[in-house]
């Protein structure tokens, strides 16, 4: 008895540490929140709207602020990765909820508002809004989401407030690659190189002809490689090439490692093509340009010049996972779906904004194959470890990252086939379902018409489910619901067990 | 916590109990920390609060020290159970890297003037806690 109070009080201790940094993050939303009302400056009758974001985000942040205040951290105790998860799935639930007000505000039931919300936070990009008809400041709000979704809500806060020392909470997000060896300096190089990234974008596209609005709501979406437009038709409506150059230009940004970006940043262009991630997103997005010249866009299109920016667009928009469209795939065949089934799969770089199943692990498990067959011609005794190179550092391939790597993408590869056996059952034909899922799961946003406003709710709830677990890469979702469960009763005092 | 106005990297050489508890408090503190050991089972160690680099290979050899950054730290710890590995690792970082400050632990009080003899400051902790002991008979004798 004694020892369970003993527990109890050591959790206890330990949930006030949580909730504290917790809070942390939640205020943090709440800004964001807040922050499109700001656009009533250019949209001053769109009060209505307005003053729901700042209804819902000034609550949410001075809510989190008295927890914040009710709670003292305790700095000495740094945070464990389970605790991380934890705070990583309670802060997530709360910006997806948070977030989802404006969105009931503006007319979707609370299902649709959920999942544009995840798909914003996600920066997925499949949406349920008519862009056409509705207000500018939900256009930007689900812009903003993206961007702070694509950096990392724990990025962002450890780069602008104190918060625990400890690399837990930025591994709890997937964000674990550090540019420099302190997490603080690294989370603050990470921003400021995002959004130089972002405000170049921003220059760049209204050059290119777009307006300031498009052009900012376009360059967040881009970077965060999540693919939210202000254009039914998406790109396709510019339909100028610069435009679609600048756009491809930030997606390739947006989806390459920050370690390689920043040794580019450094001037050190060899090391960054030393980097495996670098060759693969080379040969892939060459064949898969190929592919789909090959056996779609020449068919479709008129013009050499037409068919070969189509191909190359919409190959670099599905290996980036963001998404953008400049044509409707439902007229695309069965070949390039799958081409693009693959890029998707594939996804970005490890350590960017992108999702997906991470080329690092792709290059990983090529090198273990051929790893596996040149084994049995060494001697018995021989030590030959695979090397690979990240960002600046080279790394030594051991047993545990094919262990890691391989669970990791059995369980990626079911919950893709599981989901889209799910939708299968809504009444979508084999083909949409498995290019639908792979887009939700690998938070791409690429749709062949599965996701709209007459989608049932159960439906989009099953694509909510694969956008998190697909963005916060399964095991932190598993381990902090799980953590959550078993410490729960302890915390309430409803069992008696020590 | 102050956070430090420049970020000051210190490299520190050698996980065990000593290296591996101040690389934690280090990185808790703001600095910029690489911790290098010959064996990765040694990083295992290390406190939650760390978010520093950890550099597998031998520190005597100087490809390993380059990619620790060495050239650019402010500062080496060498933290070793071996004297004279101390004593090899802190004279590569002095000479050849030209470190500002470096620092090693000695536990034989013998080869203290040997270290200060090559400008490198030296911790004894031979020296330390047979001072603490002193000091405690010291007080049971006062009273």
């Amino acid at each position: 008895m004694n020892r369970h109070a003993q527990y109890r009080s050591f959790l206890c201790s330990r949930y006030r540490n949580i909730l504290c940094y917790t809070a942390l993050i939640c205020s943090l939303i709440g800004l964001l929140i807040a922050l499109p009302v700001l656009l009533l400056l250019f949209f001053p009758d769109e009060w209505g709207l307005g003053r729901v974001f700042l209804l819902t985000g000034t609550s949410v942040f001075f809510g989190s602020l008295l927890i914040r205040l009710m709670f003292k951290p305790d700095l000495d105790n740094a945070l464990g990765f389970d605790e991380g998860a934890v705070i990583v799935v309670l802060s997530w639930t709360v910006a997806i909820i948070a977030g989802s007000v404006p969105f009931v505000a503006s007319g979707l039931n609370w299902t649709q508002a959920v999942f544009e919300t995840t798909s914003g936070w996600t920066t997925t990009g499949l949406s349920v809004v008519d862009v056409a008809s509705v207000s500018p400041l939900i256009l930007f709000f689900r812009s903003l989401m993206q961007l702070a979704g694509g950096a990392g809500l724990a990025i962002l806060m450890l780069s602008a407030l104190t918060g625990p020392a400890g690399v837990s909470l930025t591994t709890a997000e997937g964000r674990q690659d550090q540019l420099v060896p302190n997490v603080r300096q690294s989370t603050r190089l990470v921003v400021s190189l995002y959004f130089s990234y972002v405000l170049v974008g921003i220059l760049a596209l209204k050059l290119a002809g777009m307006s300031w609005f498009d052009a900012i709501n376009h360059s967040f979406c881009a970077l965060s490689t999540g693919g939210f437009s202000t254009q039914p038709e998406s790109i396709g409506n510019w339909n100028a090439f610069h435009v679609e150059l600048v756009m491809m230009v930030l997606m390739l940004l947006g989806t390459t490692n920050f370690l390689v970006s920043y040794a580019l940043w450094k001037g050190k262009f060899r090391l960054a093509l030393r980097n495996a991630e670098t060759h693969l997103l080379g040969i892939v997005a060459l064949l898969s340009v190929a592919a789909l010249f090959w056996s779609t866009t020449t068919q479709l299109y008129a013009g050499l010049s037409q068919q070969f920016r189509a191909a190359l667009f919409q190959s670099i928009s599905a290996l980036s996972t963001t998404g953008y469209t400049t044509s409707d795939l439902r007229n695309w065949d069965d070949s390039s779906w799958l081409v693009i089934i693959f890029l998707m799969l594939i996804g970005g770089g490890v350590g960017s904004t992108a999702g997906g199943i991470k080329q690092f692990r792709i290059c990983v498990l090529i090198k273990g194959i051929s790893w596996n067959i040149k084994r049995f011609f060494l001697p018995a005794g021989s030590i030959n470890q695979p090397v690979i190179w990240v960002g600046e550092n080279r790394k030594v391939l051991t047993d545990e990252h094919f262990r890691h790597i391989g669970l990791h993408v059995f369980l990626y590869i079911t919950i893709w086939l599981l989901g889209s056996y799910a939708l299968t059952l809504y009444g979508h034909s084999f083909a949409q379902s498995f290019f639908e899922y792979a887009s939700t799961i690998g938070t791409v946003g690429l749709s062949v018409g599965v996701t709209s406003i007459h989608a049932s709710n159960s439906q989009l709830w099953v694509q909510i489910l694969g956008m998190v677990l697909g963005r916060l890469e399964f095991w932190v979702v598993f381990l902090g619901f799980l953590k959550l469960g078993r410490d729960f009763p302890v915390l309430t005092g409803a069992t008696g067990k020590s | 916590m102050a956070e430090p106005v420049k970020y000051i990297s210190v490299v520190i050489v050698g996980c065990g109990r000593l290296g591996s508890q101040l690389a934690g408090q280090l990185s808790a503190d703001g600095y910029n920390v690489v911790i290098v050991d010959q064996h990765e089972k040694a990083f295992k160690l290390l406190p939650s609060k760390f978010s520093g680099f950890c550099i597998t290979g031998d520190a005597t050899e100087q490809l390993v020290m380059q990619s620790a950054n060495l050239e650019n730290a402010d500062c080496l710890m060498a933290m070793t159970q071996k004297d004279t590995l101390n004593l090899m690792v802190a004279l590569v970082a002095r000479v050849i890297f030209s470190v500002p400050h470096v620092i090693a632990r000695v536990y034989d009080p013998q080869y203290e003037d040997l270290f200060s003899s090559y400008q490198i400051e030296t911790i004894s902790p031979t020296k330390l806690s047979s001072q603490a002991f002193l000091q405690k008979i010291q007080e049971y004798i006062d009273i």
